[in-house]
């Protein structure tokens, strides 16, 4: 063991201790990685891309499921994107939009550009998506999450049980219709005990 | 472990080299190798036990469950089970106003709790664009590192309890207490504050707290220099956490596994440097950074993430501007308690809040704060008015305890316990 053990690394030309807060504040439009990201994301998938919203200086990409596995792979893979670590995969329930009223959401991070992008895609009832566990390992939990709270199947995932609710709970505790308090929609099968 | 006490006290005294009788230690293909070879032998069919480790069993901080399949002491496979302490945060949040929402973070992470209200109130004051004024951001920087500190050596001695001492335990409940005090003292309560509030915090400093803060950071670096004595270059600590549980930076972004873990790993990784929010972009601090990837490594980068906790918390004290301790927004704040009975606008503006809550615009935001044990991510969207349509909190345990497998599997199953604790996993935060 040497005796200097801690060595902090160079620090990135540009970049001091200290910011100016107003212009961290007044940055509304992305950052030129994120830019040249999106640029590249819309060069390869042009209008499979179904929606592009920017806001709170954030960029969302909606696609189709179908579209799912194909976008998330060029989205790690190319070098532009680099989006080497899933933040998050989460679903949402919008009963307002009848055809399609479950949201999946993937929020991806580079840590070789330090950008953020969120992918989003919409699904019927029933409807199913493929598994990224093969991209990112930490999708496991977080699908197996958004199966049992919203009841969007993941394709090909290789353990796709009950999570964080009770295996023989039935109903999806997170969409709308499931109601906050007494058993209605939702009960747990105590027939099954000991048989799963 | 028997041939160290054997080897004489004289020997076991002389800590700070390698021991010359160790081992040359293995390099990280080796360890790799290693890894690898075990997870082969399942598919070769040894003779394969299984047992479950925990959800009650002591080592597990909590009620986790790992299911081992075991070849002699080789882990050859694991399957963690979580849930058991599941209390359905997110569907509560959506039936809740934005305020309502701050007492629940504090039951995620009850270890760290202020940094995970912070952590909600910097994605509320996303959406709803409020400006934090200076005086909040300062205190809020304080109580961020002061929760910091207090699950750092939480964490420390359960950590090393885990490993056979109980003696170290207590001394850091000793020293954990002079935070718990100072946070009672703050916000009146010991460990599930809910003191942020959208647009700054509940309650202004109290009168002496800035004095006994600084009598406990001036203490407390000694207090890290005697842990690392006692820790440090302790031959039986050495000797179970160096060169175990290796996870290199990209198994650490598969897994998205964060904070101290990823920072020992030779990624100088935080988000208060990469992200800045509250008062950490007027803070002069560093970034603690190892490059061994292995238990060892976890201690010392929590070691130096402590100091320079104690650093920070010292700069907001000298530094601290004077004004308001929260954003002057009727819209989204509660109005500072003071005035609430002297002047009727903001008397007004405390009924609003607390019966209509704050108006948020449509729209969704992430953001993400480094708390203690990790990137804590927070996910709003909103359809408009006081209450989130969804909340997600992407908390670090979550996934620290996924990626157990990858950590522990062809390791033995007496180093699970030390792999376990040194990604720092508590079950409120990772059951939700």
């Amino acid at each position: 063991m040497s005796a200097a053990r801690f060595v902090q690394p160079p620090r990135p030309a540009g970049s001091s201790t200290k910011r100016d807060r107003t212009a961290v504040r007044a940055a509304t439009s992305l950052a030129p990685t994120l830019a040249t990201a999106a640029a590249k994301l819309r060069r390869r998938f042009g209008a499979r891309l179904l929606e592009e919203e920017e806001s709170f200086g954030e960029l969302t990409f909606v696609i189709a499921p179908g579209d799912w596995m194909r976008v998330l792979a060029f989205c790690k893979s190319a070098p532009d994107l680099g989006f080497d670590q899933l933040d998050c995969l989460m679903g949402d329930h919008l009963p307002e939009r009848a055809d399609t009223p479950f949201a999946v959401l993937a929020h991806l991070t580079s840590h070789t550009h330090a950008h953020r992008l969120r992918v989003k895609t919409f699904l019927p009832e029933g409807g199913s998506l493929p598994t990224v566990t093969g991209l990112w390992p930490s999708a496991g939990f977080d699908e197996r999450e958004t199966w049992e709270m919203f009841g969007v199947v993941f394709q090909g995932h290789p353990d796709l049980r009950r999570l964080l609710t009770a295996e023989d709970f039935e109903g999806f505790p997170l969409r709308k219709d499931f109601p906050l308090e007494g058993i209605v929609g939702g009960r747990v099968r105590t027939e099954l005990r000991g048989k799963i | 472990m028997s041939d160290v006490i054997d080897s004489g006290t004289a020997q076991a005294r002389d800590v700070d080299a390698t021991p010359s009788d160790a081992p040359p230690r293995p390099t990280l293909e080796q360890l790799k190798e290693r890894k690898a070879r075990t997870r082969q032998r399942l598919e070769t069919g040894g003779d394969i036990m299984t047992i479950s480790m925990g959800p009650q069993h002591p080592s597990t901080h909590g009620v986790f469950q790992m299911v081992l399949d075991l070849d002699g002491e080789v882990i050859v496979d694991l399957r963690p089970e979580i849930g058991n302490l599941h209390r359905g945060v997110e569907k509560l949040c959506e039936h809740r106003t934005y305020h309502q929402i701050i007492p629940l973070t504090d039951r995620l992470d009850y270890n760290s709790a202020f940094a995970m209200n912070h952590g909600f109130c910097e994605a509320a004051e996303k959406l709803m664009g409020v400006e934090v004024p200076a005086r909040a951001r300062y205190i809020r920087t304080i109580a961020h590192e002061l929760s910091r500190l207090a699950n750092h050596i939480l964490w420390l001695g359960v950590h090393i309890m885990d490993l056979g001492t109980q003696t170290f335990f207590v001394i850091c409940f000793r020293d954990r207490e002079y935070l718990l005090d100072l946070f009672e003292m703050l916000t009146g309560a010991r460990l599930t504050h809910s003191f942020a509030r959208i647009g700054g915090v509940a309650k202004d400093l109290p009168d002496g707290f800035e004095q006994r803060c600084r009598k406990v950071i001036e203490f407390l670096p000694k207090r890290i220099a005697e842990y690392e004595r006692i820790v440090k270059h302790n031959r039986i600590y050495y000797k179970r956490a160096k060169d175990v549980g290796i996870f290199t930076s990209e198994d650490c972004y598969a897994w998205r596994v964060t904070g101290p873990t990823l920072r020992a790993a030779g990624v100088a990784r935080d988000l208060r440097k990469d992200e800045p929010y509250a008062a950490y972009d007027e803070i002069d601090f560093e970034v603690a950074v190892e490059y061994n990837a292995d238990v060892y490594d976890r201690f010392l980068v929590r070691m130096t993430e402590m100091r320079e906790s104690c650093k920070i918390i010292r700069q907001c004290l000298d530094g601290l501007p004077d004004g308001p301790y929260v954003a002057r927004d009727a819209a989204h704040s509660l109005p500072m308690k003071r005035d609430v009975l002297r002047d009727s606008a903001a008397m007004i503006q405390d009924f609003y809040q607390v019966f209509r809550g704050p108006q948020a615009p449509k729209g969704e935001v992430y953001r993400a704060v480094e708390v203690p044990k990790g990137e804590m991510g927070v996910y709003i969207r909103s359809e408009g008015g006081a209450k989130p349509a969804r909340v997600r909190f992407t908390t670090p345990s979550f996934y620290h305890g996924q990626a157990m497998p990858a950590l522990a599997v062809g390791e033995m199953v007496s180093d699970l316990v030390a792999i376990f604790a040194s990604v720092d996993v508590v079950l409120g935060d990772s059951d939700k």
